[in-house]
């Protein structure tokens, strides 16, 4: 039982983080290599690695995306440590709109600029910092969806993730939010039902053990008297 | 659609997360009051009086600021999404 317990503890905090990773924002130091656009059908279960922009019918089994392709650092540890080799990697650059996702990114043309603009060969290289959520998986045919890029000077170039400091300080002080107002509801309103609960079964018990002396009293007075 | 799915969801969650947050802090204020007066008046047993010391100390604290700022609940996310909005789609 207790292992029973530890191990839906265990898969509720890796689906929380698999939701997290996917879906906070990352960055990664980027040339980019060229941009494209490919048609992509949307009718499996992989329709959930897609954005679903606004202004697109619910019917629609595919359309086109668009794709940037670059030349990425590897890093290590949640891109926390950066190392010397690179890898390929492509971005989709879609629309998330006012749904989830929460980016509400709508400038999916103007970023496709952009990055058109900073392409740059490896004897010359314009590296970029690529804000991005997702994951790249190449059996899935999945794609980080890009987010903003922006020129850097150097590829060591330290980036500060704010997004993520912010958001993980705030659902640290909305968990001890969340306790402290659940022990205040437990102490200020189901602790007093379950006293005066007691207290009422207590006073009940009581009430009976009086009727039944009461009752016995009075069977008693039907009893025959002492016989003298 | 997309930004009225937004809208009516996200101020159906603010609500909840106002009622709970302002049903918590009255909680807590009437809690202090509680402790005040049995601080102030450690041998009384006078029920009257200290319901009318916590109703006195409730309705001044329903008139005070700290409990309208509650409100922000609603407003908070307000300019955090506006500030996203610009900060996403701003060159």
């Amino acid at each position: 039982m207790r292992k029973l317990k530890l191990g839906l503890r265990v898969l509720a905090v890796l689906l929380v983080g698999m939701v997290l990773h996917y879906s906070l924002p990352q960055h990664d130091v980027v040339r980019v290599v060229s941009t494209y656009q490919e048609r992509q059908d949307l009718n499996d279960w992989t329709r959930v690695f897609w954005a679903r922009p606004d202004d697109q019918s619910a019917t629609l089994v595919n359309r086109d995306v668009q794709f940037i392709q670059t030349v990425k650092k590897k890093t290590w540890l949640l891109g926390f440590v950066q190392r010397d080799t690179t890898e390929a990697m492509v971005y989709r650059n879609e629309d998330t709109g006012f749904s989830w996702p929460f980016y509400f990114k709508f400038d999916t043309a103007n970023l496709q600029t952009e990055a058109d603009d900073l392409r740059s060969t490896p004897e010359a290289p314009k590296w970029a910092v690529m804000t991005h959520y997702g994951w790249r998986n190449e059996f899935l045919s999945s794609f980080p969806n890009a987010i903003s890029i922006r020129p850097i000077d150097s590829p060591d170039a330290r980036i500060i993730p704010w997004f993520n400091i912010f958001f993980f300080v705030f659902l640290i002080v909305a968990i001890v939010m969340i306790r402290a107002m659940w022990a205040q509801f437990w102490e200020r309103t189901i602790d007093p039902v379950m006293d005066s609960a007691g207290d009422r079964y207590d006073e009940a018990s009581a009430g009976i053990a009086e009727r039944k002396g009461r009752l016995a009293r009075w069977l008693g007075t039907w009893k025959s008297k002492d016989k003298r | 659609m997309g930004f009225i799915r937004l809208v009516v969801f996200g101020f159906i969650a603010l609500s909840i997360i106002y009622l709970s947050l302002s049903v918590y802090f009255r909680s807590v204020r009437r809690e202090n009051l509680e402790d005040d007066w049995a601080e102030a008046n450690p041998d009384s047993s006078d029920k009257a009086a200290r319901d009318v010391f916590v109703a006195d100390g409730m309705a001044s604290y329903h008139g005070s600021i700290r409990a309208k700022l509650v409100g922000l609940v609603y407003v908070v996310p307000t300019i955090v999404v506006s500030v996203i909005v610009f900060m996403t789609n701003a060159n």
